[in-house]
């Protein structure tokens, strides 16, 4: 029996021997299989367990899995220092230049007329507005008529118009919206129109084609106060809550009173006479607005004596101008990359 | 408009804001406080403080330049001063003006003590335009002899107005005079109109063998108001010092002391008038009517028209004497040997006036007023205070005075008064639709101020309605929202406090509601191409003729007044609009790499056959919204070379498809349509397009460009683009939340198959058909490879094709998967003669 004891520590010890000399993960696999393998030296060692008496067998059994537990630990242990080494080893060969510039793909943009309606469109939801739109090339009733400039009336002069076919018109105002919605849909209106507008006139600061956003409110009791209210809101909202509003008695042929609506410069506060946005004056006219007209109540089948509401409207262009510090408006109709890149995808 | 505040104050005392420094500023935010915008501010004397008369005593030449003279001067205290200068006009003797040291010219030039070549030069010696006087003058200003040494020349030249510009809205037609702003003045302030004395007049008898002029009104209500006056023994020249300066200070030129009465009286009373010489009216006739179609007429400024039969004219009887309303003409005009004049203050049909005026393209004050609508009750003041100023100008004796009314039996009568109609408003509700609490009594006061009769016509004392009779010169006021228009606006718009409106019930829910999803649809696909890599771009709807039709576009939407060819046609098609700005970024790319540009937009384009308005609300004109891409250049922003590439079909491919899978979009199907005769065959390159089609519907096409274009356009790349019809797009995305599916938890288990089929196999009917004859097992079906070349025959290729299979229940079983293999082996063979390798 001490033996075969012997001859199992002896085979132990020789395969822990040569597991602390194995240099290469391949080698250990050749001594597990030596020893540990049906073929290898422990498992022989084991086969020999018949031959002794069975009152011994227990202990020697005991002893021949002790061994292996310990050399199959060890070769674990080795494995791991190896893998480890080998990892280190390779980090050399696989070593890059991390300065190189990364692999970037392209990244595109939002028109800024795009994120200024959203931007406008998001204020204003937030007090009840809804999005709506309507066609480019309209009727000259709806564009003209139906907002209280019949033919020959002298603001009809206020803006030059594309003819398209006898009563047809590219739509000079996004007014004909504000009158489709009202002949859809019966009072409370809470719109908003954004949408592209044309006009003959072409220079630094006009454009033929160019966009406007307009907003209708229409209720019971709506007062002219809450014009006043409804744009402070916006303007706050929109430019910083120091900014404030001023309105000045004008005149639109669709409303009644009429109001020129000024903010207060939002780079200078009109404290620099020479500020290149305000000229100075502290103002900045960005919108008209006024109480709707009975006329167009009655045109949309409203009755005057039920309802009033009040309607806005600005040049979306001077928004996103002002908003991003765009110095010539044909920049946003050239399709130009590199402005058009500067704005990225901000919505 | 220009208005001279030294004019005005002739009618309204307003010397205080013309004395104070700060006053003419004062004035002007009054004015835009009330809606009567002032867009200048101009002080005569602006830059002309530093500006003096002195004498010549001494002119020597410049010792070191010939061209410069070098003069001493003596500003009135002997303390003489030698300038520099680089005219010659003057002599010793002559009085000047001299921009001291320190005047700031209203040129913009500051003047500094400075040498010039060597010689101190304490001043300079200006010009009528250095001085702000005229736009351009020859040497500088020599002041009358006996001038006054060392004195403001602003005094000296009476610069001491203020002239404010004016942009006035089209409903106040009323202020487009000195009277008239003059009134609105006066309210604001509450102090009285200051209205001259105008004598009545005078009728003295006709001299020697002069037939009186009659007048004949036979235009009906296009006319139905006429003065006319006839003044003889005038003496034709130039007009007083007062009336020049008048006239000039608001930019008007003097003409001779007739015309001057005229221009005079209408920027004073805002009443467009005209004066005949009355030896030139042949007929002793002035006949108001509608003109005969082909009547010939010289006018004033030398042009000549020939009217249509549209038109008002003023006519003698023998032949047309003037375009009325608009202007006189010139076989009747007054000239510096007229001896007797016809007056003319007339009501003219608007609207004629307005269309006469754009169809001789002659618009002028005169027709501008008439637009506006003229004060209908003041006629007759305005031509006793034309004929008084005729008389007392050129010493000539009034000889009669006429008054025309209309003649076509309606109405006739006494016209003086305007019929305005009366206003009937509470203050309680002003106060409710304006948002405010002011008091009654200052209501009324403001109204009165405004020259309106208010009267009480019921309710109480808490609670009185009000009939509110406007003045006649007020043709804007009409309804109760014009009274409280004037009300808000002589409080001022800041008394108006700011409240947020009520929603009234709860807010309209969006979700759902087509337009909405509409809108969100959209804005999914913006920002689905922005994610992408994609600019979007705005380009105008309208292009060139020429341009649409490269492309095999045909525009059917013309501008009948487009500001030029290039902007002639709306688009039918976003493609051109998408080349231009494709070329625009080539035309300043310098740069050796290729140029990446990836750009977007979605814009509806233009269709219509019939277009006319057919009702209110009908054009004609289809308007469908459309998605256009476009990429060319390298796959990547940066990469080193290796790996760089640049895009090609199968990029675009992914763009799209990548929008329409972002967004849920279902039913989108992509189909090779190989020969097909459309749109297509001009635009996309005939091997590299897809159809985009809704079922059967073709929607769109995505592809290379055609070669042919790319040639003619000499594009350096390929370009690849596509455009869609979004509109049925729209209806396939879904707007409601996507709802949750549960997924396999079981093992997939996969076949791969190298298809030998014929090159005009399309991969996607070969997946399909897997798709389709594996079901329901067959989840997946992928081209992972294509191959031609060696031991490929002629016209074939290799296709390997991976089919996944899954089942939601239980585990696929081995067989199972053979059988289901085998089938669709099958059909491939059988539908496109598909053999395994």
């Amino acid at each position: 029996m001490s033996d075969i004891k012997a001859q199992i520590a002896e085979k132990g010890t020789l395969a822990l021997g040569q597991i602390t000399a194995a240099a290469e993960l391949a080698q250990l696999e050749q001594i597990r299989v030596s020893v540990l393998g049906k073929k290898g030296s422990l498992s022989e060692a084991l086969k020999s367990l018949g031959q002794v008496p069975p009152e011994e067998r227990p202990v020697l059994g005991a002893l021949a899995n002790e061994w292996k537990s310990k050399i199959e630990a060890a070769l674990e242990t080795k494995k791991t220092a190896l893998e480890v080494l080998a990892i280190e080893a390779s980090l050399e060969k696989t070593k890059l230049d991390v300065t190189i510039p990364s692999r970037k793909p392209h990244v595109g943009s939002l028109h800024p007329i795009t994120t200024t309606v959203r931007a406008i469109s998001k204020v204003l939801g937030r007090i009840g507005f809804d999005v709506t739109v309507g066609p480019e090339i309209e009727t000259d009733f709806l564009n003209f008529e139906a907002v209280n400039i019949p033919k020959d009336h002298p603001a009809r002069d206020m803006q030059d118009t594309f003819f398209i076919g006898p009563g047809v018109v590219l739509r000079s105002q996004t007014s004909p919206v504000q009158m489709r919605e009202m002949r859809n849909q019966s009072w409370p209106v809470r719109i908003l129109s954004p949408g592209a507008v044309y006009r003959c006139d072409s220079d630094a600061t006009h454009s033929p084609m160019f966009h406007q956003i307009e907003g209708l409110w229409v209720d019971r009791k709506v007062s002219m106060s809450d014009l006043k209210g409804v744009l402070d809101f916006f303007a706050k909202e929109m430019f910083g809550t120091e900014t404030k509003i001023r309105l000045r008695p004008s005149y639109f042929p669709f409303v009644e009173p009429g109001a020129e609506v000024d903010v207060s410069c939002m780079l200078c506060g009109g404290k620099n006479h020479q500020c290149p946005i305000c000229k100075g004056t502290g103002w900045l006219e960005i919108l008209g607005a006024g109480m709707v007209h009975p006329r167009l109540f009655e045109l949309a089948g409203y009755r005057p004596d039920e309802v009033t509401g009040f309607a806005f409207g600005m040049g979306i262009e001077r928004i996103a101008m002002l908003l991003h510090g765009i110095p010539d408006m044909r920049f946003l109709f050239q399709g130009d990359l590199r402005f058009l890149k500067q704005f990225g995808v901000q919505r | 408009m220009k208005v001279s505040l030294k004019w005005l104050q002739e009618w309204v005392e307003i010397q205080d804001y013309l004395d104070r420094p700060e006053g003419a500023q004062q004035m002007a935010d009054l004015l835009t406080s009330r809606g009567l915008e002032v867009e200048s501010v101009h002080r005569q004397n602006q830059g002309l403080e530093h500006v003096i008369s002195v004498q010549i005593i001494q002119k020597q030449k410049h010792p070191e330049a010939d061209r410069l003279s070098l003069c001493t001067v003596n500003p009135g205290n002997n303390a003489y001063l030698e300038i520099v200068c680089g005219a010659q006009n003057m002599k010793v003797g002559d009085v000047v003006c001299l921009a001291q040291i320190g005047a700031h010219l209203p040129n913009g030039l500051k003047i500094e003590k400075s040498k010039i070549r060597g010689v101190v030069s304490n001043g300079m010696l200006c010009s009528e335009s250095e001085l702000g006087l005229k736009s351009t003058s020859d040497g500088i200003l020599i002041l009358p002899e006996k001038t006054p040494v060392g004195w403001k020349v602003a005094d000296i030249l009476a610069l001491d107005d203020v002239i404010l510009e004016i942009k006035l809205t089209a409903n106040r037609g009323d202020c487009l005079s000195h009277r008239g702003m003059a009134r609105e003045i006066a309210a604001a302030l509450g102090r009285p109109l200051k209205t001259p004395k105008v004598p009545e007049l005078s009728f003295a008898s006709h001299s020697g063998g002069n037939k009186p002029i009659r007048v004949e009104l036979a235009a009906g209500a296009d006319a139905p108001q006429f003065f006319g006056c006839s003044i003889e023994g005038v003496v034709v020249g130039p007009s007083p010092g007062w009336l020049k300066t008048r006239l000039e200070a608001i930019g008007q030129r003097s003409i001779n002391n007739i015309v001057d009465a005229s221009n005079f009286l209408m920027f004073e009373y805002g009443f467009p008038v005209h004066i005949y010489d009355a030896d030139k009216i042949e007929g002793g006739l002035i006949q108001v009517r509608k003109s005969k179609a082909g009547e010939k007429l010289k006018l004033l400024d030398d042009s000549e028209i020939v009217t249509t039969g549209e038109e008002l004219i003023i006519s003698d009887g023998v032949k047309p004497v003037g375009l009325a309303g608009v202007m006189g003409g010139a076989n009747s005009e007054v000239s510096a040997t007229t001896k007797r004049v016809f007056l003319e203050c007339a009501e003219f049909n608007p609207t004629l006036v307005r269309r006469a005026a754009f169809r001789y393209q002659k618009r002028s004050e005169a027709s501008l007023r008439f637009e506006k609508g003229i004060d209908r009750g003041g006629l007759k003041d305005a031509i006793q205070r034309l004929a008084d100023l005729v008389v007392r100008l050129s010493s000539g004796v009034v000889v009669g005075a006429t008054q025309g009314t209309r003649l076509d039996g309606g109405g006739g009568g006494e016209l003086s008064q305007n019929q305005t109609t009366s206003i009937q408003t509470s203050p309680e509700w002003i106060n409710a639709f304006l948002g405010t609490a002011f008091e009654q009594r200052r209501m009324l006061q403001l109204l009165e101020g405004l020259d309106c009769k208010v009267e009480g016509v019921g309710g109480d004392i808490q609670k009185p309605m009000w009939r509110i009779t406007p003045p006649s010169y007020r043709l804007d006021l009409k309804i109760p929202q014009d009274i409280a228009e004037e009300i808000a606006r002589c409080f001022g718009y800041d008394q108006i406090p700011s409240t947020i409106p009520a929603l009234s019930g709860s807010p309209k829910a969006r979700h759902g509601s087509a337009v909405s999803h509409r809108l969100e649809t959209l804005d999914g696909i913006k920002n689905c191409l922005a994610d992408q890599g994609l600019s979007e771009v705005l380009n105008y709807a309208f292009q060139s003729e020429s341009w649409i039709q490269k492309f095999g576009f045909q525009s059917s939407v013309k501008i009948l007044n487009p500001l030029s060819e290039e902007q002639g046609f709306m688009v039918p098609s976003l493609l051109p609009g998408l080349m231009k700005a494709y070329q625009e970024n080539e035309r300043h790319h310098f740069g050796s790499e290729p140029l990446a540009v990836r750009i977007f937009e979605v814009r509806p384009v233009f269709e219509g056959s019939k277009i006319e308005a057919t009702s209110e609300t009908e054009t004609g004109v289809t308007e469908t919204w459309k998605l256009a891409v476009l990429i060319s250049g390298p796959r990547f922003d940066q990469a080193i070379k290796s790996e760089r590439g640049e895009v090609d079909f199968f990029d675009l491919k992914n763009v799209v498809e990548s929008v329409f899978e972002r967004l849920g979009t279902k039913g989108i199907r992509y189909r090779a349509t190989v020969g097909q005769a459309s749109i297509q065959s001009t635009v996309f390159h005939p091997g590299q397009t897809l159809q985009v089609a809704v079922g059967k519907d073709p929607v769109g096409f995505l592809g290379r460009i055609h070669p042919k274009l790319e040639a003619e356009l000499k594009l350096r790349h390929p370009v690849y683009w596509a455009e869609i019809n979004v509109e049925p797009v729209i209806a396939l995305t879904p707007s409601q939340n996507r709802q949750f599916k549960a997924w396999s938890g079981f093992p997939t288990m996969e076949r791969d198959f190298a298809l030998l089929v014929k090159e005009d196999v399309s991969a996607e009917n070969l997946i399909q058909v897997a798709l389709k004859f594996g079901k329901p097992i067959a989840k997946v079906v992928k081209i992972f490879d294509t191959y031609k070349g060696a031991h490929i025959p002629e016209g074939m290729i290799s296709i390997g094709i991976r089919v996944i299979f899954s089942d939601e229940a239980k585990s696929l079983e081995e067989k199972q998967v053979d059988q289901c293999a085998e089938v669709i082996v099958k059909k491939w063979s059988e539908e496109f003669g598909a053999s395994l390798r």
